[in-house]
């Protein structure tokens, strides 16, 4: 039982705690079910019933106090009166106290009635006094025990007991092992409310990622955490298979552990590749020691690499004869005279080349040594590399042995740039990914239509001038490329009209809308895999719900990200997962109708706001 | 997942390179991947007809681990976010290697 829920249920019986400062007994109490207050209530009653004797009792209880507080045993009857007057006196001025107010209104409350007013004034009053106004004794002096009436000696650290009454030093000690008992049991109980929350946390992170999968992590995946885990402990990782190195370091890299202590475990000579994903502590030494130690490496990939530098750059194109694959990121301090050596040597055997964020050296000269040494390169992926330009895509451009390009620099370059691009290397390309070029008109579209019959992978983002109806064009039944696996169509937008396609009337109007997606989905829809569409805020609604009608399947589709196409709503959602039997994850950020579809167990869903829905259940009142 | 032929013992026997057995039920067992298909009585391993596996590579030590994670994974199969399992540092490695090969 939550607090929330013991609030509501208090609010059904008309109560309502004035002072909602609990102790941890009151809150373990009540977690049990006992309510102070009904058993206040029920003492009321039993007051009530024993109004008749109500003075003897009165009279009884002076004489206890008296005995409690041990002072002269024979007090004489003047004194009685005198003790009786200052009861009175009391009791008249509790009646005016704040505390006595506030407890009759409870009182009232709870009953809900005002007869026997005066007498409930007196009992309330009478039951207040005897309480706090029971004067204790001093240190020094004997008392009764409440519990089990022996007599002992009061010292400061002496207990009070339920009544109110003194307890000796053993029924005292009890109370206390019972209460702290009791606060034990509470924070226990307090303990484990809180461990669902924290799982739920745990949940979201993973839910971020992707992974939702039911049931246990594989035994691999434990151990290779675990092995992350105590990796300083660790002597030798002896003869682990490559993609288990290579998990290794991903983790590794992630928690920034990847030293040069660490760096030793993955030095094997026997093994081909290398892939660091954080060289930021390693420095001149360390990769020379790679290279040194790994004679045969095929694939080197360095991200992070701003170490790097000439000098071992030179050494691995001088020691690793048999280099085809290689990756570099934010390798700033190679210069173009080392790009140079790279390519002259090494340039005949590299198969992939994939560099991004160079700032300082790789400028059009290099690409275009690298376009004349490298006849057999198959994939080039440059990204973010500010110093090439629209020149460097006309030396790509004859580069007619790739098969994967990925281009993400000079990105203010022409259309006609991109064209001709296409046109000379369109015909091998199984990867095409052309990244915010924002001058990339529909005859890019055209080009890609009229030379590229072999993509698996398209991506062609960030471009406000495709249009819709060219888009769908690109994707009819005339176009020999077979389906696609692979589309990233995100970002392509008209940046001008906000809201929906243009006009009603525009016969074509500007950014990946319903026609295209209805034609991509006829086209490609068989073996689509990942599909990205986030920001296309012209799809239309009525062509999701045509396209995801939970007939129509999609059977291999496993990502989906629909982030900001703003039509998509509960119906959509619903469709999609009943159409997409393979999801694992669709991301939907600011699709604000899209909130109350229920999520099928397994399936990834980000971007709903459902921090908001947990705020509302974890709240309660 | 397991196959529930009639004929099958429920439970297979598990045996290391040192010699100890453990026998485990089938379902759980084959939650590793090599298991699954050494016992597949489709591929006619001498495995699938006795029901008893040598794993001649794993010491008794990480075997017990590695059944463990067997019935633990079997435990929580619907449940979501479950709590890691606990693996004792100096066995991680091997244990890893284990995993590996079993395909688990």
């Amino acid at each position: 039982m939550t607090l929330g829920q013991i609030d509501r249920a208090d609010e059904v019986a008309g109560i309502v705690f004035v002072d909602r400062k609990q102790s941890a007994l009151t809150d373990f109490l009540a977690s049990h079910n006992i309510s102070a207050q009904q058993i206040n209530l029920d003492y009321q009653a039993r007051l009530a019933r024993q109004q008749a004797d109500q003075a003897a009792a009165a009279a009884a209880a002076a004489n206890e106090e008296n005995n409690a507080n041990g002072s002269d045993d024979d007090e004489d009857v003047a004194e009685q009166k005198k003790r009786k007057r200052k009861e009175e006196k009391a009791i008249a001025k509790i009646k005016a106290s704040k505390e006595f107010k506030r407890r009759k209104f409870e009182h009232h409350r709870a009953k809900d009635s005002d007869d026997d007013e005066e007498t409930d004034d007196d009992a309330l009053a009478r039951d207040m006094m005897k309480k706090p106004q029971k004067a204790p004794p001093k240190p020094g002096q004997f008392a009764n025990c409440e519990t089990c009436e022996k007599r002992f000696t009061v010292t400061p650290y002496t207990l009070a007991g339920v009544d109110g009454g003194f307890l000796c030093t053993k029924c005292g000690k009890e109370l206390k092992d019972e209460k702290s008992k009791a606060e034990k049991a509470a924070a226990k109980s307090k303990k484990k409310a809180l461990v669902p929350r924290v799982r739920k946390r745990q949940q979201e992170s993973d839910r971020m990622e992707g992974n939702v999968k039911l049931g246990a992590k594989s035994l691999v995946e434990h151990c290779v955490r675990k092995v992350a885990d105590v990796v300083n402990d660790i002597e030798d990782f002896g003869d682990l298979p490559q993609n288990l190195l290579d998990r290794l370091s991903q983790i590794l890299s992630k928690k920034r552990v990847l030293t040069p202590r660490t760096l030793q475990l993955f030095l094997q000579p026997g093994i081909d590749r290398i892939a660091v994903y954080d060289c930021a502590k390693l420095e001149t030494e360390d990769f020379n020691k790679i290279f040194a130690f790994m004679p045969d490496v095929e694939r080197v990939n360095f991200r992070f690499a701003g170490q790097l530098k000439d000098e071992p750059f030179r050494y691995m194109i001088e020691k690793n004869p048999k280099l085809r694959h290689l990756q570099l990121d934010a390798s700033n301090l190679i210069t173009d005279a080392a790009w140079t050596d790279l390519f002259l040597h090494r340039g005949d055997q590299l198969e992939t080349l994939k560099l991004s964020a160079l700032n300082d050296s790789f400028r059009d000269e290099i690409v275009e040594i690298m376009a004349s040494t490298c006849p057999n390169l198959k994939r080039l992926k440059l990204r973010k590399c500010s110093h090439m330009t629209e020149q460097s895509i006309n030396f790509i451009a004859s580069m007619t042995s790739l098969e994967h390009l990925s281009l993400a620099i000079a990105q203010e370059s022409s259309a006609e740039s991109l064209v001709n691009l296409i046109d000379s290397v369109g015909s091998n390309l199984k990867t095409l990914c052309l990244e915010d070029y924002c001058d990339a008109d529909d005859s890019v579209l055209e080009a890609i239509k009229n030379n590229c019959t072999q993509l698996t992978k398209l991506r062609l983002t960030g471009s406000p001038s495709f249009t819709d109806n060219m888009l769908a064009n690109l994707f009819d039944a005339a176009w020999p490329n077979p389906c696609i696996r692979h589309i990233d169509l995100s970002s392509n937008r008209d940046m001008d009209s906000a809201m929906g396609p243009n006009d009603e009337d525009d016969e074509n109007p500007v950014g990946f809308g319903s026609n295209a997606m209805k034609a991509m989905m006829v086209h490609s829809g068989n073996k689509l895999e990942q599909l990205d569409l986030h920001s296309n805020r012209h799809v239309g609604k009525e062509v999701l719900l045509d396209v995801f009608d939970g007939v129509k399947q999609y059977p291999n589709l496993k990502d989906i990200d629909l982030s900001f196409v703003t039509h998509v709503d509960d119906v959509v959602m619903t469709g999609i997962f009943k159409s997409c039997p393979a999801l694992e994850k669709l991301a939907v950020f600011a699709c604000f109708s899209a909130r109350e579809a229920v999520i099928p167990q397994g399936i990834a869903v980000i971007g709903l706001p459902n921090a908001q829905s947990a705020v509302e259940t974890v709240g309660g009142a | 997942m397991a196959d529930t032929n009639k004929e099958l013992s429920p439970f297979v026997t598990l045996v290391s390179a040192d010699g100890f057995e453990f026998h485990v039920r089938r379902s759980a067992a084959c939650v590793s991947g090599t298991i699954r298909r050494m016992l597949d009585v489709q591929n006619n391993f001498s495995e699938a007809q006795s029901g008893v596996c040598h794993l001649e590579n794993l010491s008794g030590i990480v075997l017990e681990k590695v059944v463990e994670y067997f019935y633990y994974n079997e435990k929580h199969h619907q449940s979501s976010s479950v709590a890691d399992m606990d693996i004792p540092a100096d066995l991680c490695l091997e244990l890893l290697m284990a995993a590996d090969y079993l395909d688990t």
